[in-house]
């Protein structure tokens, strides 16, 4: 879980550039379509890995590795 | 305005407007069946609620696809709002926008490895049988104007009056697949109908369900967007949200007194209405 708040934080903070970038610098308009549909979501979600809960270590075994028992 | 910043405030404004059209239209939907209902802000509260949610990622699910189909979500929608309100760019873009919509559910309820997911994957498929001819009504629009460019229908509205009146039966179609997209126990909104739980969204919980219902506030606030600037062309921001919250009441007191239909039942109404809608549209123009 650790690995993915690293990777989240590493592709916010590139989606926030890239955001600032087409703000500032107002580049050809294809590359502020490219930069709002890729880094727009982008930086949603991993805003939301980053500020979601996280379990205890205990939980963790239980809510991954349990089998799908519905199926 | 600065291009990126104008993309920016109008992704903000259909996430919050869409969120809070839904809140009404629960709220509609609330007052018909005698009860107070929740207040008019709770989808978007229930929506940004999910976002400091534990997420969990079920072992059955196809990663990273799982993930990545919520992102393409969000990008298509995106995409609605630059073609849309930025740019009044191809109606025929946006008819795009929608057949991949369907893809989305459809594989959004196959990556989870759930049975209710999967049920709602098939369902996707089915239901765009029926959806896509109704988005298609909008070929109507073309036999009337001469044009699939929103900005030149809103100019043929401006010399020839509100297309509403013109050719209503073409509008009443559209009417019908807004209401296939409403959250709320839409009695043709199969794939996410209350039988499979919530359908392809059951697994996605936590972060990813904040982030699809964000994707879905933008989907409903870009569909009523679409259909007035459509039918009635274009209008002032404050004439919008008159509109659209007529649209949306209008819609929660259809779900408040439709029975929820089967699936047969649904996809052969809705393509019924769609046959309805293409033939008599073609008749009112050329006869």
């Amino acid at each position: 879980m650790d690995k993915l708040k690293g990777v989240s934080w590493i592709i916010f903070i590139i989606s926030v550039f890239a955001i600032i970038y087409a703000l500032i610098f107002n580049p050809a308009d294809w590359i502020v379509y490219a930069i709002s549909l890729v880094f727009i979501p982008l930086s949603v979600l991993s805003l939301g890995l980053i500020s979601m809960a996280q379990g205890t270590k205990e939980d963790e075994e239980d809510k991954t590795k349990e089998p799908f028992i519905g199926y | 305005m600065n291009l990126m910043a104008e993309i920016l405030l109008n992704v903000l404004i259909a996430f919050f407007i869409g969120s809070l059209l839904f809140g009404l239209q629960r709220k509609v939907m609330a007052r018909i069946q005698m009860r107070p209902g929740p207040p008019i802000i709770q989808h978007l509260l229930h929506t940004l609620k999910f976002f400091i949610k534990e997420t969990v990622f079920p072992k059955t699910a196809a990663m990273p696809f799982y993930v990545v189909i919520t992102l393409i979500l969000m990008a298509i929608w995106v995409a609605a709002v630059i073609i849309g309100p930025v740019t009044h760019g191809p109606l025929l873009l946006l008819f795009a926008i929608f057949a991949i919509h369907k893809i989305v559910e459809h594989n959004a309820g196959s990556s989870s490895g759930s049975p209710y997911g999967k049920l709602s994957c098939v369902r996707a498929v089915f239901s765009a049988a029926a959806e896509l001819p109704l988005f298609a009504v909008l070929i109507i629009i073309y036999l009337k104007t001469g044009t699939m460019d929103l900005a030149g229908i809103i100019a043929y509205q401006d010399a020839h009056g509100a297309l509403l009146l013109s050719i209503p039966l073409t509008a009443l179609m559209f009417i019908v697949l807004i209401i296939s997209k409403s959250y709320y126990f839409s009695p043709f909104n199969i794939t996410l109908a209350k039988d499979i739980i919530s359908g392809f969204e059951t697994e996605h919980f936590g972060t990813l369900r904040g982030f699809i219902m964000m994707s879905e506030s933008i989907t409903w606030y870009m569909l009523v967007w679409i259909f007035l600037t459509v039918f009635i062309g274009g209008l002032s921001p404050i004439g919008y949200l008159i509109g659209m919250v007529i649209v949306t009441a209008v819609i929660g007191l259809i779900n408040a007194i439709t029975p929820i239909l089967n699936p047969n039942h649904s996809v052969m109404a809705e393509v019924t209405l769609a046959f309805i809608g293409i033939v008599g549209s073609i008749a009112m123009i050329y006869i």
